[in-house]
């Protein structure tokens, strides 16, 4: 099959399959699970086989292919790929699968939640293989409006205590219920949206209204002026997807509230639209802002790194761990980015890969944990780890991952991204990224000790009289479709580790492309 | 390059490679097959030939009879930037990593052999998942002894780390083992930034990632410094140095035989090791090396004192390892990193010992403390045989006039005075375990103390035996192993014996037969010392709340009431905002057309003025 | 003819007209008070009608009459239903509309 075809089954068919969902009945719950695994299924074949007959040495953009969609504004359904949208599209591709199969076992209207996952993941397969602005900017649309019927439909809600000096706002906001924190997400996140569009109509102008088209618009030296104001609205406006400092604040309360699945599928690939937002329309399309401003980008990753990691150090939540840590994570891929080396710009789409993995192996564990002891409140648990082992060994391979523990995908991306910042002439981001990897050891090894490890039950019957009935009665390891999202995601994480190449060749090719002409040097100076 | 010559007929590093290679099957055939796991002696059958076969390549390598240059390389590209590779996995082997190899893999094979024995009580899954790890232990250690550069070496520091970490949370239902490991996994990780760092500078400055000549040459007198001071940091956390080794004595928490693996040939000695394979750079970094000559030196003087007043057995061998490893640290801070190396290959061999032996006194007495035991010896005579043998090697091991030997030779007066009183304590503290745990009435639990079986005690008896020979053929063994120059016979070595002896002879006289109530005198000698080492603790342990836990807890209170309640403040004003704007549809007709009429009488007006 | 003091009464009728409407809460005086704009309308199209001369403006305010009778009879049933539906013939009464 042609390349050009498998990226457009990649991005069409989970599109077809929402379609075929919403024209299905509900009640006919198998067939539903299994056209939305076809679905993913057949996007993430499609996505291993654009992959496959990627052309590693000719490199560039392959497999492209354009329709015509509104022709007298230079818009059209043009769709292709490079070194850096093929690993997400995969990524995007596995964990759609595993989400599917995360959420096996949703009551209710089964129907209606696998339609907008499907129709949400469409919309990333098209961002990632999107070389049209406008049909990058659609899609982006497509993958963050479903959200927030997700989290508002089959969310989950939780009281976040009254305080502070602007503690009068809990009279009107239901701080952490899930239509706040749906309500919170969309808007937080269609501001980002309308300074996306913002820049990105102020692009086309200026390019002569002529195309939308990705590589004409990177042909086009904008004035300085337009590069900087335009990089910041792109920064700021798909930041604030990818959670950038102190845009984040949606993030934990809207991974908290949100079912698994859509977590996995928000933590897991959502948020790396915004980075790949960052770095592929932002950087390569405004390399003078870019390179005027990647020392702020860089200071406030630095700062994303280390609030993020305090800030998850302190919950109690077992949600908001995990959300918090997303935000930390996250930093560590805008800091490669802003390295402008060829290390930290690896290092950069190697952590989107690798957190992507991570963070929904960390919330498809987080909701098997949360549908057992149906509790997130971590000094509650303990011992665990006596009921569920298998969960408990997965939990701790993602929290050795996301501390960049060796023969673990995250090791390599993140040393990638430290090495970078000191080779950019940035020692303290550098360290400060080390520091924040001790900061993950802290926290995440904290939360697997309280959930897992001690003795069964103690922090529950501490206050309870002897002999008081099982806290948990429901704590039962992993069960048959469960074990398959897990089991994916934990190998590929070692596989990964063991051997980042199987990313980082490709990936490498995508930096090699784009990085000189951003950077404004030759390749080699900034290997 | 002088090549390494074959070894059983194969190229040497594909024997190194199956060193690694074959925990490694063993770990995952443990790790992935549950039923295999579930079979307890089975599962650690097969763990135990992985480390036969690793031990046999290790030795085969070492008496292949390769000449000191000789050298085998191994090595795939693993990391690339910009189409080139700049970092490799694979084997390395030479005159350093070769004895390690051995010394690793024959501590590993004891250790997993002992284990049968000591660990027959452990339900059968669980003995399977101790086998399990002590294969990745092993995995780990030798991946980073065969490191050919300093990220693999990384990787398998690492590994250890993590290694440890399970092993010591091998009982992780109880809360204070699951404490200690997780202690162990943050120290070392805090003082790994310092690896992680020096790894950075040094590609960042020279673009390799090795220790070569070429390499050092390359990053200059002030880049070798900084990276011999980032490495020494990461050295500290690992190999237990003062002020970081406060997480050695909690791993006493894992079983016994993990205490051996740990402290003797695997996760301490990483840290010793790394400083024997980046020699080169720490021998272009003086200042690094003065701070390490007085931070070994000062730990080998703490960690001795503070083992005089402990009641545990395993916590007097736990400080005893984290003075040996001062001492040699001091050794390589005097320059003298053959004595380094030698020390740390001949304590591998009798601190497992020391740790096994003990292990068999546990085994009998079901307890760690002393008070428990006592006139062991008359029921346990191979064990406490083998026990008294590893105290005397502790005491009297030639190694340690090497250290001596090399610190004074360096003109470091005050490190050296401080080796030669830590060399007098040991033989004191060491005499006073023998005799409170051997001689004198026996506890009432060692009435019904029998001997270990035999699992047990051959890995302790051959432990032993290569003590004494190491012992006795030390002159002529050593500098075919490590390349030590020659033993000096000068009046250090004459002081370091006449200290030990009158270590023995104190310990006799406080703890001898006659003086059976002597237990509670190290409470009021040495507690003084015991309260400063538990400051230390208490220290971190406050950074740790007060300092780490409330920052974050302040830093989670800003995110959530002030930047996200700016946020919910937006929301808040529009909300109320649009609240004020709705009161103006009251639904009244008239107030409609009250509005009306106003703004025709406004439109009349303005017409007027604007013409 | 003088079309002052006509236009002057017409503005007036107006006036009264519109403070009837603004003021009254009962419904049928609201609609009194409309037909007296709607008359005040119509007495200053006769007038000017008078003034120029032709009968274009007598038609249109016949015209309007009957518009105005169309306009009570929907007005007045609107009452009716309001009294059925509120049990008042009071404006106020109705305030769906409240924002």
């Amino acid at each position: 099959m042609q390349g050009a075809t498998l990226v457009q089954i990649a991005v069409a068919a989970p599109l077809v399959a929402f379609a075929v969902l919403v024209a299905m009945p509900g009640r006919l719950v198998g067939l539903v699970r299994w056209t939305s695994v076809v679905g993913a299924a057949v996007s993430l074949a499609a996505a291993l086989g654009a992959a496959a007959t990627y052309d590693r040495t000719a490199a560039g953009i392959q497999h492209v292919s354009s329709l015509p969609f509104v022709p007298s504004l230079g818009i059209a359904l043009t769709f292709g790929v490079d070194g850096w949208s093929l690993p997400l599209l995969v990524l995007t591709g596995v964990i759609l699968l595993a989400g599917v199969f995360a959420s096996w076992d949703v009551k209710e209207r089964p129907r209606d939640f696998f339609a907008l996952l499907l129709l949400l993941s469409g919309g990333v397969q098209g961002v990632f293989a999107s070389l049209d602005l406008f049909v990058f900017f659609l899609c982006y649309e497509i993958a963050v409006l479903p959200m927030y019927l997700l989290i508002a439909i089959w969310g989950t809600s939780k009281r976040v205590a009254k305080g502070g000096p602007l503690g009068f706002v809990w009279s009107r906001l239901d701080i952490g219920g899930k239509e706040y924190a749906a309500m919170k997400l969309t808007l937080m996140l269609l501001v980002g949206s309308a300074l996306v569009l913002f820049a990105m109509v102020g692009l086309y102008v200026a390019a002569g209204s002529q195309s939308f088209d990705i590589r004409d618009l990177a042909k086009v030296p904008f004035e300085r002026n337009l590069q900087l104001w335009a990089f910041v609205a792109l920064w700021v406006g798909f930041g604030s997807l990818a959670g950038v400092f102190p845009f984040h604040t949606w993030s934990p309360d809207g991974h908290a509230a949100a079912p698994t699945a859509v977590s996995m599928l928000h933590a897991g690939v959502l948020m790396k639209l915004g980075a790949y937002g960052v770095i592929r329309i932002g950087m390569v399309l405004l390399p003078e802002g870019a390179r005027e401003l990647a020392w702020l980008v860089g200071v406030v990753a630095t700062v994303n790194i280390l609030w993020g990691a305090l800030a998850a150090m302190a919950q109690t939540d077992l949600k908001y761990i995990i959300a918090y840590s997303s935000v930390s994570h996250m930093g560590v891929v805008m800091l490669g980015a802003a390295t402008l080396t060829v290390n930290g710009w690896n290092g950069a789409v190697f952590q989107m890969v690798a957190h992507g993995l991570m963070t929904a192996l960390f919330f498809a564990l987080v909701g098997l944990v949360y549908g057992r002891a149906h509790s997130r409140d971590v000094p509650q648990m303990g011992g665990f780890g006596a009921r569920m082992p298998g969960i408990a060994v997965c939990f701790t391979i993602a929290a050795l991952s996301s501390l960049g523990l060796p023969g673990l995908a995250g090791f390599g991306a993140e040393f990638l991204v430290f090495l970078g910042a000191w080779q950019g002439g940035q020692p303290v981001w550098a360290v400060a990224g080390l520091v924040g990897a001790f900061l993950t050891a802290v926290y995440v090894l904290r939360a697997a000790k309280a959930i897992f490890w001690g003795p069964y039950g103690q922090a529950a019957s501490a206050s309870d009289p002897p002999g008081a009935p099982d806290p948990y009665p429901d704590l039962s390891d992993a069960r048959g479709v469960e074990w398959f999202s897990l089991a994916v995601l934990v190998a590929l994480l070692v596989a990964l580790g063991v051997w980042p190449r199987l990313g980082l060749d490709l990936i490498d090719v995508g930096t090699a492309d784009y990085l000189p002409a951003v950077a404004g040097r030759a390749l080699e100076v900034l290997r | 390059m002088v090549a390494f010559p074959p070894v059983f007929g194969m190229s040497a590093a594909v024997v190194g490679l199956a060193t690694i290679v074959a925990p490694l099957a063993a770990f995952l055939l443990l790790g992935l097959l549950r039923p295999l796991r579930a079979t307890g002696t089975p599962a650690a059958a097969v763990a135990i030939v992985a480390a036969l076969v690793s031990t046999a390549c290790a030795f085969a390598l070492v008496f292949a009879g390769a000449p000191r240059e000789a050298v085998a390389d191994l090595t795939v590209p693993w990391l690339v930037s910009a189409g080139q590779t700049w970092a490799t996995l694979g084997v390395y082997l030479d005159a350093t990593s070769v004895p390690m190899l051995a010394v690793v893999t024959l501590v590993g094979l004891c250790v997993q052999v002992y284990s049968l024995g000591y660990l027959h009580d452990e339900p059968k899954e669980s003995f399977g998942r101790y086998y399990a790890f002590h294969s990745l232990f092993l995995v780990a250690m030798l991946l980073l002894v065969v490191a050919k550069d300093l990220l693999q070496l990384f990787v398998g520091w690492e590994l250890v780390g993590l290694a440890s970490y399970l092993l010591i949370g091998f009982w992780w239902q109880k809360p204070s083992a699951a404490r200690a490991a997780v202690k162990a996994f943050w120290l070392t990780k805090l003082a790994d930034i310092g690896l992680g760092a020096a790894i950075v500078v040094l590609y960042v400055q020279t673009h390799a990632l090795d220790w070569s000549p070429a390499t050092v040459q390359a990053l200059g007198p002030a880049g070798a410094t900084l990276v011999a001071a980032l490495l020494f940091v990461a050295v500290m956390g690992k190999s237990a140095q003062f002020p970081l080794h406060v997480w050695l004595p909690d791993a006493m928490e894992g079983p016994t035989p993990v205490s051996a693996l740990l402290h003797a040939a695997t996760m301490v000695a990483a840290g010793v090791y790394l400083l024997v394979r980046a020699w080169p750079i720490f021998d272009a970094a003086p200042d690094v090396r003065l701070a390490m000559a007085w931070i070994g030196a000062f730990t080998g003087l703490f960690a001795s004192v503070v083992a005089c007043a402990q009641t545990d057995i395993k916590k007097v061998l736990a400080y005893s390892t984290c003075a040996q490893l001062g001492y040699m640290v001091a050794a390589a801070g005097a320059g003298a990193i053959d004595a380094a190396y030698a020390h740390l290959i001949g304590h591998a061999a009798f601190k497992a010992l020391l740790f096994l032996g003990a292990g068999c006194l546990i085994h009998a007495v079901h307890s760690n403390e002393l008070a428990d035991m006592g006139g062991l010896l008359r029921r346990l005579k191979f064990s406490g045989g083998a026990f008294i043998v590893g105290a005397l090697a502790l005491g009297l091991y030639p190694s340690k006039e090497l250290v001596l030997a090399g610190v004074g030779h360096a003109g470091l007066q005050g490190p050296l005075v401080l080796l030669l009183a830590a060399a007098g304590l040991t033989a004191f503290y060491m005499t006073r375990s023998v005799l409170l745990a051997l001689f004198g009435p026996a506890s009432a639990h060692a009435d019904h103390a029998h001997e270990a079986p035999a699992s047990m005690l051959a890995p302790v008896l051959l432990l032993a035996l290569l003590s004494v020979a190491g012992f006795a053929l030390f002159d002529s063994v050593a500098p075919v192993l490590v390349a030590v120059r020659e033993r000096p016979h000068s009046w250090l070595g004459h002081i370091a014996h006449g200290l030990a002896l009158a270590g023995f002879a104190v310990g006799f006289a406080l703890y001898g037969p006659r003086r059976r109530d002597a237990l509670a005198l190290p409470g009021v000698r040495a507690g003084l010392a015991f309260v400063r080492a538990a400051a230390v603790d208490r220290a971190f342990q406050a950074a740790y709340r007060m300092g780490l836990l409330a920052f974050s807890r302040s830093v989670a209170w800003v995110d959530r009431y002030l930047i996200d309640g700016v946020m919910n403040l937006s929301a808040f004003a529009s909300q109320s905002g649009a609240e004020r704007a709705r009161r103006i549809q009251t639904g009244k007709t008239y107030d409609y057309l009250t509005a009306v009429v106003a703004g025709l009488l406004l439109l009349a007006v303005a017409s007027v003025y604007a013409r | 003819m003088p079309v002052q003091p006509w236009l002057l009464l017409g503005a007036a009728l107006f006036a009264l007209g519109v403070y009837g409407v603004l003021t009254r809460r009962n419904a049928i005086g609201v609609l009194v008070a409309i037909e007296l704009m709607a008359n005040a309308v119509n007495l200053n199209l006769a007038v000017f009608s008078r003034l120029h001369g032709n009968l274009h403006g007598q038609a249109f305010a016949l015209f309007g009459l009957a518009l105005t009778v169309a306009e009570v009879a929907v007005g007045l049933s609107i009452v009716i239903l309001l009294h059925r539906s509120h049990r008042s013939v009071r404006v106020g009464a109705a305030s769906e509309l409240k924002g």
